[in-house]
């Protein structure tokens, strides 16, 4: 009943009647900058926190769900009617949301996508408030060695979910580590890896490295592809599915829900694993007949309630440990700290008013995106309309000037356009950029914490065994890996991958 | 020996690089011991460890299959960058204004098809629309003109 009681407080606060407007404002802009092709949720947060520098905590950080939500959603827009997922997670939506909308369904396959996720916020909303609060009670009981073997253990489980060559994204991890290193050590006051350069004293810009390889490299990536684009924006009708409709997706949407909130708590998991387990597990279970990537309505049900519910279940990590299990989170976790909040288990204690609003705004949130985005899609099919020649500009601009405006350094906007020339060459030769960006900002807590669990040993590296909480991380991040290194489930893993 | 995976060869080969010259900067600061970790320490492990994962792959790549590296266009990611460094050249010495005229009106130039009389209009709108929005609406501190 007490978790009732603070939902109760939380939406006192989310509803208070700025935080309102700022959570509007958020999916509003979320959602505007979400549908235009190629901009994925990282991309779109990263390019609008200036617009969150001038709030309080808890505003800015309601403001930026906000975003989140709606980057996602737009995303599936993009994804169903252009045939162009914005991010990973919106792959397995325009398989058979394309499909609808090339047979003119594109109305109820918008329209699914959003009750879908609408009904998987709320509930995912439900599973955060009720877990989150014992598992930042545990998660305070744990000292330094259990926080450096949980960072080894979600690193390693963010790299196993993760596309690609295993052996690249965990080097990947280990360089993005050492790029979170640079500038000045707390322990001994160096500056370490700035080339003499006092603007790297700081460190490298935690927004500059997700714009530079989330923003500018993706539309130089798009800007070499000319694919044919075929929008279909010309009848879209109504986006009310029908009752049958419905009918049909109404178990797919629960599956999916519950597939995503458990999924989006693991680290790296997140919207994309959920989306993909949801329609993998959907083509298996849902009753004939099946016309999966053919125009399924529950091949967008299922995966747009998903990787909703893992996108809101994502925050459990990241509010009750401190830890990102993606890279939006690790740009959630940066916000709080401009905002000069320390992530951890403490927030919840400590501000309540910024856990709980937080926690309230979602379900708010998910109301708004579907009130927002059923009448005012047709605004959004018209953006898609614009072409990419001029998009592509504004983007520019808009990283441009976000990153300028985090610090005022004209050095930061420099670093943008170093780090983008990295991510080119590394993006060309396959290695993902999302470890990396969770390795730049798990890399200095992780030094922190072996720094003092050495400090406590006298320099022994057993305690890492012997605790019982850092024993279980560490063996659980040994068996993923060699789970994954045994042939069968490597090719099953790829398998699932190509899909 | 016929390099099979030239993808993973040049990865490879680009993260030794990066963990020997992390190793190197490192070797400057002091290393100390398991007990008290001096600043080098946890930099030098974690270098070692990207160096041996890139040595790994490179070598890899002479016995497993992979694809080969992509074309590197120079164009769309040169003219980006160009644009972004202008950018920055001009904000902090001619203000807003010209910094967002610069960086559309070279910046879209990195497309294959550049439309002169559209540019021009967008570099007004975007002009127009960043003012606007982040220096009068949000009250960013941005310079908009050149300091007199």
């Amino acid at each position: 009943m007490e978790t009732l009681s603070n939902l109760a407080f939380g939406l006192g606060v989310a509803l208070s009647w700025q935080n309102v407007v700022y959570c509007f404002i958020g999916c509003f802009l979320g959602t505007l900058v979400g549908v235009l092709p190629g901009i994925g949720p990282v991309a779109t947060v990263a390019m609008l926190l200036p617009f969150t520098f001038g709030l309080g905590p808890a505003p800015a950080l309601i403001m930026l769900a906000g975003i989140y939500y709606g980057a996602q959603y737009g995303g599936s827009t993009t994804a169903i009617l252009v045939n162009i997922p914005g991010e990973s997670s919106s792959v397995v939506t325009t398989l058979d949301g394309h499909q609808m909308a090339r047979r003119g369904r594109a109305g109820p396959a918008l329209g699914i996508a959003a009750i879908g996720s609408f009904v998987a916020g709320c509930i995912a909303t439900l599973v955060v408030a009720f877990f989150a609060p014992p598992l930042a009670e545990i998660a305070l009981k744990f000292g330094p060695a259990d926080y450096f073997s949980l960072m080894v253990f979600g690193l390693i489980a963010a790299v196993v979910l993760a596309r690609g060559s295993l052996m690249k994204a965990i080097a990947m991890v280990c360089f993005g580590i050492l790029l979170g290193l640079v500038g000045t050590d707390v322990n001994s006051g160096v500056i370490r890896f700035a080339f003499g350069l006092p603007e790297l004293a700081d460190g490298v810009g935690f927004v500059a490295l997700a714009m530079a390889f989330f923003g500018i490299t993706d539309v130089v990536l798009n800007l070499e592809h000319k694919d044919k684009q075929e929008v279909f924006t010309s009848r879209i009708g109504s986006v009310l599915p029908t009752m049958e409709d419905l009918r049909i997706s109404f178990w797919s949407i629960v599956r999916g829900t519950g597939f995503g909130s458990l999924l989006g708590i693991l680290p790296g998991g997140g919207a994309l694993l959920a989306s993909f387990a949801a329609y993998m597990i959907e083509k298996k279970v849902a009753k004939p007949p099946r016309s999966f990537g053919e125009g399924d309505i529950r091949g967008v049900a299922a995966p747009e309630s998903a990787n909703n519910a893992g996108a809101q279940t994502s925050f459990i990590p990241m509010l009750t440990l401190g830890i990102p299990s993606n890279p939006t989170m690790a740009l959630m976790i940066g916000a709080l700290m401009i905002q000069g909040i320390a992530p951890g288990p403490q927030v919840m204690t400590e501000r309540p008013e910024l856990f709980w609003g937080l926690i309230a705004s979602m379900w708010i949130g998910n109301l708004m995106l579907l009130v927002l985005n059923l009448p005012l899609v047709g605004l959004w099919i018209k953006l898609l309309a614009v072409p990419y020649r001029l998009l592509f500009p504004a983007i520019f601009v808009f990283c441009c000037i976000g990153v300028y405006t985090v610090d005022n350094k004209i050095f930061d906007i420099y670093e943008i356009a170093v780090l983008s020339g990295v991510g080119y060459v590394l993006l060309k030769l396959d290695c993902e950029p999302a470890p990396m960006v969770l390795g730049f900002i798990l890399g200095p807590m992780m030094e922190e914490n072996l720094r003092r669990t050495m400090m406590i040993s006298f320099g022994d590296l057993s305690v890492f065994f012997t605790r019982p909480i850092s024993a279980a991380f560490l063996i659980a991040a040994v068996a993923l890996l060699a789970v994954i290194a045994l042939p069968a489930l490597r090719a099953k893993r790829e398998e699932a991958m190509q899909e | 020996m016929r390099i099979r995976s030239p993808k993973d060869f040049w990865a490879g080969l680009i993260f030794v690089a990066i963990g020997a010259a992390f190793i190197a900067l490192a070797s400057q600061y002091r290393l100390g011991t398991m007990h008290r970790m001096g600043p080098a320490m946890f930099p030098m492990l974690v270098g070692a460890l990207l160096a041996v994962l890139g040595a790994i792959i490179a070598l890899r790549s002479f016995v497993l299959d992979g694809e080969s590296v992509p074309r590197f266009y120079a164009r769309p990611i040169g003219v980006s960058l160009l644009a972004i460094v202008l950018f920055g050249v001009a904000l902090q010495w001619l203000g807003l204004v010209a910094a967002v005229a610069v960086l559309v009106l070279v910046g879209a130039w990195a497309a294959r098809e550049v439309r002169p009389l559209e540019t021009v209009a967008l570099a007004a709108v975007m002009i127009v629309f960043s003012v606007a929005v982040f220096v009068w609406l949000l009250g960013l501190p941005l310079p908009l003109w050149p300091d007199m």
